[in-house]
């Protein structure tokens, strides 16, 4: 078993939308996403007709007390699909945590095995009024009652544990960390669909913020929005005679936590070796290693995970991530640096989750960046997630 | 273990959320309200878990019966968080308070898969603290019947 992708560069992106994204959408959730995966449609030359199979993922990621109601908080490949094409031969829908490699798997799968020959692969993201993750339950059954009650609660307690952690075995400073949330700005404010459009931020502003669980404050982590994406995915066959140039899928991997934990502890341990673990399967997936890899674009929807992520994918040393981004390590504007943030990430664009990354690798290799195109990027790397419970995609210029 | 006497372990006023014991939790919560803290073990592998689940990840047992054992409760903190906005009911006079996440240190766990606790250290935010901090547990008693376990500083 060799763990190499069968359908390595078999299965392409051939267009894409991204909406704006914005605190709070002027019309439905629903109605965005039709809107923008009819633009992803078009933008790939084809017709809503020719689609026949949709994926997404359609975890809505609060704490907080929210209805799940399709079309409204979220939008499910069945709901996009009976407004755009009804009864597809193939809809499905991934529920883990690393959504875009996920539900990209899914696509991509779906392709390669003939299920469907052109698939939508969708996120909707939905900011709903009122306080995000806050809850009014004064009790817990199942995973929950084993933290909440202990006053152990929502994603930012999360990462707090995580980071701090981190910081106090490899002595990690908020200099550092300012240097990822600063550089992750800058990308998003070149960026016209971003909720951060034409907003950085300083560094004396990232420093003079205060804490909400230490030492992780609000521009650590990335703000709700409503939001939705689009890519169009079919065969590299049928790709050659679509207008764009095609972005083929060399491979992916997903991590494995080690351990089973408590509800949203993530030890900092378990995010390191089931990371590495990762990397290997995605290697072994994709055919390549890091070093036949011209883009690397890593997951910051909380600042620390940049860290972690180029640790877990080899760009630097266990414990040595802060270091890397000092002194202009992953500045964009800079020679020779490495612009793991240019898609601006999460804490550029809003919440969109692995969606930068992924829309980045897919507009650097097809050539279609405007004026943050950047020459050579044949090959690129998306991250989602955390290394233990989200993944990673390999993407190439080539046709397998 | 012996239940410390201290101002937080006497029932107070409390919005805070409950538990809602099931039948793998109950003799957990049930020993919790004696202020005595236990762990699941497998009937099958003697492998001591938290929280108890279907299936051990030990020995993968469909059937591991699980006994709920005291521990004595010792333990080193491997990280924490101050906490200075509670998405809770219930914490907003606590904040800020602080976070820890424990892993338990009682010689039965010795050759084992670590467990960890994550819960509130009683001592404050102006305790000093560092990774690898002696804790033991503590009860927070929050109505008469239900005590939630946290922990506090031990002397070394
Ligand atoms: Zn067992």
């Amino acid at each position: 078993m060799s763990g190499r992708f069968r359908a390595r560069d078999q299965v392409a992106i051939v267009g894409y939308a991204q909406s704006p994204v914005t605190r709070h959408a002027d019309r439905s959730l629903g109605a965005l996403t039709v809107e923008t995966a009819r633009a992803a449609i078009a933008d790939a030359g084809l017709e809503a007709d020719q689609v026949d199979g949709f994926v997404t993922a359609t975890l809505f990621p609060t704490s907080g007390a929210h209805a799940v109601v399709d079309g409204v908080s979220v939008v499910s490949a069945d709901w996009l699909a009976a407004r755009l094409n009804p009864n597809p031969r193939y809809a499905a829908g991934f529920s883990g945590l690393g959504q875009i490699p996920g539900s990209m798997a899914l696509a991509v799968n779906a392709i390669a095995s003939g299920a469907a020959d052109h698939v939508v692969v969708h996120r909707a993201l939905h900011n709903p009024r009122g306080s995000y993750h806050a809850t009014s339950s004064t009790e817990f059954a199942g995973p929950m009652q084993w933290t909440a009650p202990q006053g152990f609660f929502g994603p930012l307690a999360m990462i707090a544990l995580t980071y701090n952690e981190y910081v106090q075995r490899y002595g990690a400073s908020r200099e550092a960390l300012a240097e990822v949330v600063v550089e992750a700005r800058k990308n998003g404010a070149r960026l016209p669909w971003s909720y951060w459009a034409d907003r950085p931020l300083t560094r004396e502003q990232y420093l003079a913020e205060p804490m909400l669980d230490d030492p992780i404050s609000r521009f650590d982590c990335d703000i709700p929005i409503d939001g939705v994406a689009a890519f169009v995915l079919t065969s590299a066959e049928r790709a050659r005679d679509l207008p764009h140039r095609p972005v083929h899928v060399s491979g992916y991997a997903t991590g494995a936590p080690p351990t089973r934990r408590l509800p949203a502890h993530w030890p900092l341990d378990d995010l390191v070796s089931a990371g590495a673990t990762m990397a290997e399967r995605l290697w072994a997936s994709a055919g390549m290693g890091l070093d036949e890899i011209d883009l690397v674009q890593v997951y910051d929807g909380f600042s620390p995970l940049v860290y972690l992520w180029l640790e877990a994918l080899g760009r630097c040393p266990v414990g040595e991530g802060h270091r890397y981004v000092r002194d202009g390590g992953i500045d964009s504007d800079r020679p020779g640096a490495d612009p793991v943030l240019l898609s601006g990430g999460s804490l550029g664009n809003g919440r969109m989750h692995g969606v930068p990354q992924l829309l980045e690798c897919y507009l650097q290799v097809s050539g279609r960046a405007g004026d943050r195109q950047r020459p050579d990027v044949t090959t690129a790397l998306s991250c989602h997630s955390s290394p233990h419970l989200g993944g990673a995609l390999v993407y190439s210029a080539e046709a397998g | 273990m012996t239940a410390v006497e201290r101002p937080e372990a006497r029932p107070v006023d409390t919005q805070r959320p409950v538990p809602v014991p099931d039948e793998l939790s109950a003799p957990f919560w049930a020993a919790a309200a004696r202020h005595e803290l236990t762990l699941a073990r497998c009937s099958d592998c003697g492998t001591l878990t938290h929280p108890p689940d279907l299936v051990c990840d030990a020995c993968g047992s469909t059937s591991p019966r699980f006994a709920a054992t005291p521990v004595d409760g010792r333990g080193v903190v491997r990280s924490w968080t101050v906490v200075r906005q509670s998405f809770l009911p219930g914490f907003a006079d606590l904040v800020p308070f602080v976070l820890v996440d424990v892993q338990l240190v009682d010689p039965a766990l010795a050759g084992q898969p670590d467990v960890r606790l994550v819960g509130r250290l009683l001592d404050g935010v102006d305790a000093p603290l560092s990774a690898g901090a002696a804790v033991r547990v503590a009860f927070e008693q929050l109505r008469p019947d239900l005590a939630v376990p946290a922990f506090e500083l031990a002397a070394s």
